[in-house]
């Protein structure tokens, strides 16, 4: 049994500013007005679904409203940065927004500042003031507050970033990865844990051991943890007043954990009477905090009820101009449906389609392209910034080391390792991109693309960002994967991984097979916005077969393969390891055969580069794709489907594939072997397809 | 000695057992209802015999939440604190009985002498802001108990403090 440390307002009241008696009347009056404003909004939400206008998701935050009041008021939009979670309509309309503008997310208009109705109801944001559009997977951007405060902390800013978030997120591994972070990097962050005890319908007990779920964290270095009554103005200004306090002067994260209470159902699709009796739901209504902090006002004479009352018929006034504002709004056009899906890229134009005749110099390798291109884009950009598993541990750049030299030259702030948390990784990517336009940072994802997968969620979330928000925020951000088989490395070291990861929207992804490509397509996604996916085919890191003359500035658009090798007779399709597989049976079909076979190096995989492959298809009649990812759900399926709708009376055969088997890579390199394509097994489909 | 019993008589569970107090106190007592008394009220008595339970994850309940504010620059030196407190070990055992602890550090703090400390031996808790050296700072009552021991408790405690 333990002595327990009361930490409460208590203990604290005598000193505090925020206190009934002694808060200014004036200040006591915001507060009241953006309480009642917000409930109104709040109790008004449903109503919109039931009439049919949209709101079709809406988790009301009644009973979390004194700590959502103290987010907002604590929020400089010019200096900190605010990550609010679905349930908190108060934190925002408390840091700025309008009921306007909280309206016009809820019923979807084209007008909605977090993003023209593209992003679900409830999620309420204003990137323009870094009120941060963010996901519905909940916790998501525990990772991109705590990306915002490296740069927060690099560039010497004086502001703090916010997660706001309930208390069931706190279960999501990447959470822990976050704080994690900002521990161990010393980061101004104020995560605040809303606590309402349940995670939709499970119950807290269900979800962590601790009652408070803020003190598994108690063991953190460089972390302060401050408990309040989410349920009081009062506690939570102090709360919230103390730990942004605490951020700024000492440099290091806080935890904010509110206990709330969840008044209604978690939202419009759940009934909470299903599992909560009566006695708990009185129980809750009992402490109600907006009809608390009410009766508190007229208890300490600080407001006579006609003042109160002459102030609930303003806000509901002031509600229903909004609504009729919101109601005559323009809905989003379905034309615009293509709008910011990716931002824009740099205009690689040097190079034509990205081909040199540079015959100047010596052949460098794919690894030396990739180093040299990184360093010469982190001396044109001061603002690059590089980390991930492994890239920085002295003399060592990266398992492979392609990032030798870096840190050496552009020192520990802009080249640093990561923990290894892959989602860590890339999420606080994602977040530190948010501080300025002109950052770019690269990552290694995983140190073998094999391990990429824990960094899916950050990765989906990339994806959409630019979209969601209508143009507003998109992550400058170059992911560097090395990939492929062909070193004997069985389930872990051999996965290339593009069929999945080119399947969203939203990310360019590339796929190099020479140095120079990998020289240009590096250049120009460092130049870009927004995410691109850079898969390296490791097998070719130091293969001579891959090593090329690189101009120095050499640049590749994006969406335009290269011929490697013209024919007349067959188009093979391919990229990445396999293009040199490719290149070799043409080159022994032409020898022993006399056959002409046209290579196509797609180069980007998204985008694709569809004219290119649909000309060459025009010219021979006869298409092989070759990759070294699965055939069944490979890129294939889609070039072939492709060139079935859109050039089938040119072919004078059906498109054959060739690429891994539907299995995992083994091993024992004989399984290796049987597994992967190769040359043989190239010319062979080449072969038959040719007497077809 | 003048003595008031304060709760709140809205509560169900302690206004019973304020109730029960009083039929045991040799001594008159007031009763006060903490809801709407004036902040003066408290300074009229020598003896103050505080009624509590505690609501969610160890706080307050409403009520006393709302008193505390109106009564923290006043001094309470030469008064006697008895804090009864309502709680449950078996559901919340982290919390047990935290209401009654944040009572007696508030009028600790402002010169309240805190009697009717009781023996914690016989509870199963984790933690309590109202445990001292092996004991409550209070009488600790608890849901589960049978009535007859709520009984003898509350006549041995009066005793204690009267």
């Amino acid at each position: 049994m333990l002595r327990m440390n009361t930490n409460n307002i208590y203990n604290h009241s005598m000193s505090s500013t925020f206190h009934i008696k002694h808060t200014d009347k004036e200040t006591l009056k915001k507060w009241f007005s953006l309480m009642a404003l917000g409930r109104t909004l709040d109790d008004k939400a449903p109503n919109y679904l039931k009439q049919a206008l949209g709101w079709s998701y809406h988790a009301p935050y009644a009973g979390h409203d004194g700590i959502q009041l103290a987010i907002g008021q604590i929020f400089n939009r010019e200096t900190d940065h605010l990550f609010p979670y679905y349930r908190d309509m108060l934190t925002t309309l408390s840091a700025g927004l309008t009921a306007e503008e909280i309206i016009l997310n809820g019923i979807s208009k084209d007008t909605d500042v977090a993003g023209g109705g593209r992003h679900m109801s409830n999620h309420f944001a204003k990137p323009e003031w870094n009120i941060h559009n963010v996901s519905s997977a909940t916790g998501n951007h525990t990772l991109h507050a705590v990306g915002i405060a490296k740069a927060i902390k690099y560039y010497g800013s004086k502001g703090v970033a916010i997660s706001s978030q309930g208390e069931s997120s706190v279960s999501e591994g990447y959470v822990y990865e976050a704080i994690n972070g900002a521990s161990r990097e010393k980061l101004p962050v104020i995560f605040v844990f809303q606590d309402n005890g349940y995670g939709i319908s499970v119950p807290k007990h269900e979800q962590t051991a601790n009652r408070k779920v803020a003190n598994n964290f108690s063991g953190f270095k460089n972390l302060k943890i401050i408990h309040c009554n989410g349920k009081d103005v009062f506690d939570s200004m102090r709360a919230m007043h103390e730990a942004k306090k605490h951020v700024l002067e000492q440099g290091e994260p806080v935890i904010v954990q509110a206990n709330c209470i969840r008044i209604e159902s978690h939202s419009n699709s759940d009934r909470h009477e299903l599992y909560r009796n009566d006695y708990e739901l009185n129980y809750v209504r009992d402490y109600d905090p907006l009809a608390k902090f009410r009766r508190m006002l007229l208890r300490y004479e600080r407001f006579t009820e006609e003042e109160l009352k002459s102030i609930e018929e303003e806000v509901k006034e002031e509600v229903k101009v909004a609504h009729r504002k919101a109601l005559a709004a323009p809905a989003p056009s379905p034309d615009s449906i293509y709008d910011f899906l990716y931002a824009p890229a740099y205009e690689a134009n040097k190079y034509g389609i990205g081909i040199h005749q540079s015959t100047e110099g010596k052949p460098i390798k794919l690894i030396e392209a990739i180093n040299e291109t990184l360093k010469a884009e982190f001396r044109h950009n001061e603002n690059t910034f590089i980390w991930g598993q492994d890239v920085a541990s002295k003399d060592k750049g990266g398992i492979f080391n392609v990032t030798k030299g870096m840190q050496q030259e552009f020192g520990e702030k802009r080249v640093h390792n990561a923990p290894i948390a892959e989602d860590y990784i890339v999420g606080t990517a994602n977040g530190m991109s948010r501080f300025r336009k002109d950052i770019r940072i690269v990552i290694e994802g995983a140190e073998f693309a094999d391990y990429f997968w824990p960094a899916m969620e950050q990765y989906v979330e990339m994806s959409h960002e630019y979209w969601r928000t209508k143009g507003q925020f998109s992550p400058n951000i170059v992911i560097r994967l090395a990939s492929g088989g062909y070193i004997g490395g069985g389930l872990y070291h051999s996965q290339t991984t593009e069929a999945a990861l080119a399947s969203f929207p939203g990310i360019r992804v590339v796929y190099p097979s020479f140095a120079d490509d990998a020289a240009g397509l590096l250049r120009t996604a460092m130049r870009s916005q927004g995410p691109t996916l850079f898969l390296e085919p490791k097998a070719l890191y130091n293969a001579p077969q891959a090593s090329t003359i690189v101009p120095d500035d050499f640049e590749v658009p994006y969406g335009k393969l290269r011929v490697r090798r013209e024919g007349t007779d067959m188009t093979i399709v391919t990229y990445g390891n396999t293009t040199h597989m490719a290149i070799q049976a043409a080159e022994a079909l032409a020898k022993e055969h006399g056959a002409n076979i046209e290579v196509l190096d797609l180069r980007s995989i998204q985008p694709l580069d569809e004219e290119g492959i649909l000309q060459s298809v025009n010219k021979t009649g006869r298409v092989l794709v070759v990759h070294e990812d699965k055939v069944f759900q490979g890129v294939g399926g889609e070039i072939s489907a492709i060139i079935s709708e859109k050039a089938f009376e040119y072919l004078d055969a059906p498109v054959k594939r060739v690429g891994s088997e539907n299995t995992p890579v083994g091993f024992n390199p004989i399984l290796e072997k049987a597994i992967l394509p190769n040359t043989e097994k190239i010319k062979k489909a080449a072969a038959d397809l040719l007497g077809y | 000695m003048k003595t008031a019993l304060v709760y709140s008589t809205h509560s169900e569970h302690t206004s019973g057992i304020a109730k029960l107090i009083k039929e045991h106190l040799k001594s008159k007592a007031t009763e006060v209802n903490v809801e709407d008394t004036s902040f003066d009220e408290l300074q009229k008595y020598d003896l103050l015999i505080l009624g509590v339970s505690t609501w969610f994850d160890g706080e307050l309940p409403n009520y006393w939440d709302e008193y505390l504010p109106g009564i923290d620059d006043q001094d309470f030196t030469g008064k006697k604190i008895a804090i009864f407190g309502l709680g449950n070990q078996i559901k919340y055992p982290e919390n047990y009985q935290d209401g009654m602890g944040i009572l007696a550090e508030f009028f600790k703090k402002r010169g309240g002498e805190i009697i009717g400390y009781t023996d914690a031996k016989t509870y199963k808790f984790e933690s309590s802001a109202a445990f001292e050296n092996g004991q409550f700072c209070g009488l600790a009552i608890d849901n589960s108990f049978p009535k007859a021991k709520t009984t003898s408790l509350v006549s041995d405690w009066t005793k204690l403090i009267s």
